[in-house]
């Protein structure tokens, strides 16, 4: 397979969607999700083989997509508790009820593990079968069920923590 | 919150992985089959697909990232030859492109596949089934009312299939326009006998494996993804 720039640019023409549609979801921010479309194709460029072994084009693109997301979501929660700690307490959500539940959403994802997130993510934003999670995250059916389990479990808790 | 409920909850009933591998032309012909009949009968699904749809035009019409955006370098390219094909692809090699036309046309849908042969220092229009001898140069030409994604394959002989363009994984993107000249030329190698080619206009840049595969099976054209277009060429080596 060969990835070169061009053949990247052509990439990106073709699956771009497939990054930026599920960024917007998981980011609920325009600007965010175009930042994270450029810098997932810009790192494909650096290391053209991470996809290169891949089986799946878009189903590596969505591992990506979801790496980079959860990673964003996290680092702007320990943004946001500084910016409480030291700037202004209890920044509003916006967007009205169903956005508020959206930010909510976000918020106890980024709490969550990694591969908990991602299962969640992928099972339940994605609407994946256990057996498509499991093909993504590389591991089997019965431990797709388990961190979907355990997500529900750790988000109950943290909601009534909140 | 239930996680299957939050505003964040995917509502169709194929999950988006499924319908992004389906519209992308992941998927198998019998699987994409199933996915496309659904999706065709399926509000829910068909909404999604729609969305995506939406989402893809919006990607095509951004500028390219940075990185991307920046001419290739230049680089000697190598001649090579395409396993079991016994076409030596040269990417350097350019023919001219003269008047007019046998072209293979699909009727009423604009789309046409020319070839071109250079042959010592002439340099001809190929008809379909024409004989052309090893060591000539050969170059194709598309022509397409819409911007296309186009890939080229070749059966020879001996039944085996090859990517003849681009040298890539997925079809590559085609400006509309008529005989528009591809970037890659090919030259002959010594093997003889009918090469069977197969040019393919799609919507979306597929994967080309897959249908490189079905080539070999002897499926030609009929495993094509739904929103493919395949036309055939063939020419005689001797």
């Amino acid at each position: 397979m060969i990835l070169d720039p061009p053949a990247i640019a052509s990439l990106y023409r073709s699956h771009g969607h497939v990054v930026l549609r599920r960024a917007r979801t998981l980011l609920g921010s325009e600007a965010d999700a175009r930042e994270a479309l450029q810098e997932i194709f810009t790192a494909l460029v650096r290391n053209p083989d991470s996809v290169r072994s891949a089986g799946s084009i878009v189903g590596w693109l969505y591992q990506a997509t979801t790496h980079h997301c959860l990673n964003t979501l996290r680092k702007a929660r320990t943004g946001a508790r500084v910016l409480e700690l030291h700037v202004r307490p209890g920044l509003p959500e916006t967007g009205g009820p169903r956005g508020e539940a959206a930010a909510e959403v976000r918020r106890l994802l980024a709490l969550l593990p990694e591969d908990v997130a991602a299962a969640v993510v992928y099972h339940h934003l994605d609407g994946m079968t256990h057996a498509e999670v499991a093909e993504l995250l590389g591991c089997s059916r019965r431990q797709v069920g388990y961190l979907l389990e355990r997500a529900q479990g750790l988000w109950d808790r943290a909601e009534q923590t909140a | 919150m239930n996680l299957a409920t939050t505003p964040l909850s995917w509502n169709a009933c194929l999950s988006a992985l499924r319908l992004d591998r389906w519209m992308m032309g992941e998927l198998d012909a019998a699987d994409s089959e199933t996915v496309g009949t659904h999706v065709s009968a399926c509000a829910a699904c068909s909404a999604a697909v729609a969305g995506m749809r939406g989402v893809r035009e919006e990607v095509r019409a951004l500028p390219l990232p940075a990185a991307l955006g920046r001419p290739a370098p230049r680089r000697p390219m190598p001649v090579f030859t395409v396993a079991g094909v016994g076409l030596a692809l040269a990417a350097s090699l350019f023919l001219v492109l003269r008047t007019p036309p046998p072209v293979e046309r699909s009727k009423g849908t604009g789309l046409g596949l020319t070839m071109y042969v250079q042959h010592g220092d002439e340099v001809r229009r190929a008809a379909p089934g024409e004989s052309v001898s090893p060591g000539d140069a050969v170059r194709f030409a598309v022509s397409t009312p819409s911007p296309a994604y186009v890939a080229v394959l070749s059966l020879d002989p001996a039944g085996k299939a090859s990517v003849y363009f681009p040298q890539a994984p997925y079809a590559a993107h085609v400006p509309a326009g008529t005989e528009v000249p591809l970037p890659l030329g090919t030259r002959l190698d010594g093997t003889t006998g009918e090469e069977r080619l197969l040019g393919i206009f799609c919507a979306s840049a597929i994967e080309l494996e897959p249908i490189r595969e079905a080539l070999e099976r002897g499926q030609d054209a009929t495993s094509l993804p739904a929103d493919c277009q395949g036309l055939r060429w063939s020419f005689v080596k001797r």
